[in-house]
């Protein structure tokens, strides 16, 4: 008994875990809300389904959340996962071995998280800038490897590619969503628990005192930048096995998800704020709303306006609490 | 004593674009003592500490620690030989905890983890050691700016320095905190520890200083054995020249009440203030950190929302909002927080003197008046002796004293009926500061009244003409200065309300 209170007591003082149980609340009320409207909204087929949305969103989520930590910003993410996806694609279709093709593939992208990472960092590029221009030549390179046409159908050969990253389940469970879940496990450790994720937070909240303790700026920023590209590319997989072929326009506005899902969760734009179980909260409700709303009958529009209203409400939320806090510090 | 030198600087040369910073300095430092290391601002001092502590490369010259030629001396090599150094601007992230700022750079991993038990009792060693009551599991940020920069020399101490460099230490410490960090140096000499003290509180030097080496516009002048009784050779070493007089003071007749302030509230540090302030006078508010006087002269700015209270200008009742409202009235402050609240320090400064003052800058369609604002930036310069390349150049790039010009001139160039000082002199060398009391002097004479927040007491009592003493929020009492004695503003003080009622 008393165990299980320390416990509790150890998990509440986690840092800006306060902020992510409230949107977890917001997140289970939604949830019984949309039940009520449509009870098969909870039926296992929809629940599965919700959950195999939720995990891209997942993972560009923790990529952004990675690097808005830094105090950066990616807004390469959407065109990289466009890269990957028509990468992937052209040279499946071209009768490359899935798994090489999967490899190449990620290379590619994480030449993008060094690029961004040395803009930033080594270049001291204002980060919108610099991951702005990136997010423009990334999407040209998704256009122009297959001469700016969509691909045809990667072909039987890559089944197994298209089920290890969409079809297939393990224990009931779909694979996307597995992966999603074996990746935030690993980059919640990174953060959390490894010198590294400690120099992410120390570079967000201050730069000069980060660099005078001796973090090396450069290397840590580029790691973050890495972390991003890398969910970007696993995503653009997981969208090129879903349709079984390359597009073009795959992952457009997936940045802005990212920020979004973020955001929601608690990830200070600012930067040296947040943790990634904030980022599962963030993709669930951006998931829940998107399946929820479509389930009631709602149309895209006011799908997007809901959302829009969501982002903007649980950021004021924020920071509303917040200047509560700082007054009660002065005391 | 051990009189071994262990730090030894042979003709330092650093220039940065436009400026040469350090020309031809040396300098050396021995085991078991305290040298201060003093100068005006922009004499250079700051940037041979940076150059000691590896944070920047020199041009030329040579560096021995320990007897041993360092040819390259970068921030990793400093923390090898031993060198630490407690930089004069906050370097905290506000965001990690205590032991996760002191152990940053150097965390304690063990098989690829953080071991944050480890980090957390070591860091509560070394508070303990010190005699820091804090936790190290508490969040920086939501520290007060004196337990901040205590966390900062707990973080310096943590690597068993064997030379520590020291920026201005003081700034922002309470006098009980400062006696516990002069402690803490006595203690550090007694083992051997050298300590170079960069300060420009002169007062605090007989304390704990043992030598002074003294620096002007980049260039070595002398290195002495300090002796309270030379304190005006050193002074006169600094600003080669004689400074008179520190205070100087002028008499004015008092005039009529300008501004009334009644039954002021504003949260817990703001409690029932009553003030008055008359024409030809300048009135000190004295109190220790926290005392709540920042937020007296916020709140009565308009910048800080009040509960209730009334305010009175030349005998009218006139109702302050928000910062516009004040500057209309004629009240204007000058913040404390030159970096944060005082100054855009990424604007040029003739933008900065501008800013506030557009409204009169500005023809009626909201164009700028550039000759205008030329003309009051040239003013402003003049009479402030303000040093610039250029009034086109960052604010950022002045030196703190001539920062601080900038904030006060930019309230100079419209007619105010009272000015608010929070803190004007604070890190600024001893010209500069008799520069800003003149300053102060003159608006006095102007019939201006002036309302001046001080640390420190001489400064309080050598230039305000009546002080205030605030504590824990309220004024618990008032003086002429010409009766004022510093255990007497200490009393005050220190008159805390008894926490049992």
């Amino acid at each position: 008994m008393n165990k299980k209170q320390n416990g509790w007591k150890r998990i509440l003082a986690i840092r800006g875990m306060g902020q992510v149980i409230t949107v977890g609340i917001g997140l289970v009320v939604m949830c019984i809300v949309f039940g009520i409207i449509n009870p098969t909204f909870f039926s296992s087929k929809n629940v599965a389904n919700l959950l195999r949305q939720i995990a891209p969103i997942l993972l560009i989520g923790i990529g952004q959340s990675y690097v808005l930590i830094t105090g950066n910003i990616d807004l390469s993410i959407g065109s990289v996962v466009g890269m990957s996806c028509m990468i992937s694609a052209t040279l499946m279709t071209k009768g490359m071995n899935p798994w090489v093709a999967v490899v190449i593939t990620l290379i590619c992208c994480l030449i993008v998280g060094v690029v961004n990472g040395g803009l930033v960092a080594k270049c001291k590029l204002p980060p919108f800038i610099a991951t702005l221009g990136t997010m423009t030549i990334a999407r040209g390179i998704a256009q122009i490897v297959n001469n700016n046409y969509n691909t045809d159908a990667i072909g039987d050969k890559a089944k197994v590619f298209r089920d290890f990253f969409y079809y297939g389940k393990v224990a009931g469970i779909y694979n996307t969503v597995l992966i999603a879940m074996v990746l935030w496990l690993v980059f919640n450790f990174l953060l959390s628990k490894t010198r590294t994720g400690r120099h992410i937070y120390a570079i967000g909240s201050n730069i000069e005192a980060s660099k005078l303790s001796g973090v090396n700026i450069i290397l840590t920023t580029t790691k973050a930048y890495l972390v991003s590209a890398f969910c970007a590319c696993v995503v653009g997989l997981v969208i090129c096995a879903t349709s079984g072929m390359g597009t073009m326009d795959a992952g457009n506005s997936y940045e802005m998800y990212a920020v979004a899902a973020s955001v929601i969760g608690g990830v200070s734009t600012l930067g040296g704020q947040g943790i990634l179980i904030g980022t599962v909260i963030g993709a669930s409700i951006w998931g829940v709303l998107q399946n929820g709303l479509q389930f009631a009958g709602a149309p895209v529009a006011i799908r997007n306006i809901v959302i829009g209203v969501i982002v903007v409400v649980s950021v004021l939320i924020d920071v509303i609490v917040r200047s509560g806090r700082f007054s009660k510090k002065s005391h | 004593m051990d009189s071994q030198n262990i730090v030894e600087i042979e003709h330092m040369m650093k220039s940065f674009p436009g400026v040469k910073a350090l020309d031809d300095v040396s300098f050396s430092l021995r085991a078991g003592e305290v040298m201060a290391l003093l100068g005006e601002n922009g004499a250079g001092k700051s940037t041979l500490m940076k150059i000691l502590s590896g944070v920047y490369q020199k041009d030329e010259g040579i560096i021995r620690v320990f007897d041993q030629e360092i040819r390259e001396m970068t921030t990793q090599k400093a923390t090898e030989l031993g060198i630490a150094i407690i930089h004069q601007e906050l370097n905290m992230c506000q965001h990690l905890s205590v032991a996760e700022n002191i152990f940053l750079g150097k965390e304690k991993v063990k098989n690829l983890m953080l071991s944050q038990k480890e980090m957390n009792q070591e860091a509560a060693a070394i508070l303990g050691r010190l005699n820091i009551d804090l936790d190290p599991a508490t969040i920086v940020g939501s520290l007060a700016v004196s337990k901040q920069q205590m966390v900062e020399i707990a973080k310096a101490l943590s690597v068993n320095a064997k030379i520590l460099i020291m920026d201005e230490p003081t700034s922002a410490l309470t006098s009980k905190e400062i006696n516990d960090l002069f402690t803490i140096i006595r203690k550090l000499k007694s083992e051997g520890c050298g300590i170079v003290y960069i300060s420009h509180r002169l007062e605090e030097l007989k304390h704990i200083v043992d030598r002074v080496t003294i620096m002007r516009d980049g260039r070595y002048i002398t290195a002495i054995d300090f002796d309270q009784n030379r304190m005006d050779e050193i002074i006169s070493h600094m600003v080669g020249r004689e400074i008179k007089e520190k205070f100087p003071r002028v008499t004015c007749r008092k005039g009529k009440k300008i501004l009334e302030v009644k039954n002021l509230n504003a949260g817990r540090l703001v409690r029932d203030i009553n003030l008055e302030l008359y024409e030809g006078e300048i009135v000190g508010i004295a109190g220790l950190m926290g005392a709540g006087r920042t937020e007296t002269t916020r709140a009565i700015f308009g910048v800080d929302e009040k509960q209730s209270g009334q305010i009175f200008l030349d005998g009218r009742e006139i109702r302050i909002h928000n910062a516009t409202d004040a500057i209309e009235a004629g009240i204007v402050l000058a913040p404390e927080d030159r970096k944060k609240d005082g100054l855009c320090t990424k604007l040029s400064i003739r933008d900065n003197i501008a800013l506030p003052n557009l409204d009169i800058l500005c023809s009626r369609l909201g164009v700028v008046n550039r000759k205008k604002e030329q003309e009051m930036t040239r003013k402003a310069v003049e009479s402030l002796r303000i040093k610039l390349a250029s009034p086109d150049a960052d604010a950022g790039s002045l030196s703190g004293g001539n920062q601080q010009k900038v904030v006060v001139g930019k309230w100079l160039a419209r007619d105010s009926r009272v000015v608010i000082f929070d803190e004007p002199t604070r890190g600024i060398d001893v010209a500069a500061k008799v520069e800003i009391y003149h300053l102060m002097n003159e608006l006095k004479k102007q019939g201006i009244g002036v309302l001046f927040v001080s640390s420190e007491m001489p400064e309080i009592m050598g230039i305000s003409d009546r002080i205030l003493v605030m504590c824990d929020g309220r004024i618990t009492g008032e003086m002429e200065a010409a009766g004022a004695t510093q255990d007497k503003i200490l009393k005050y003080a220190t008159q805390f309300e008894s926490k049992i009622s």
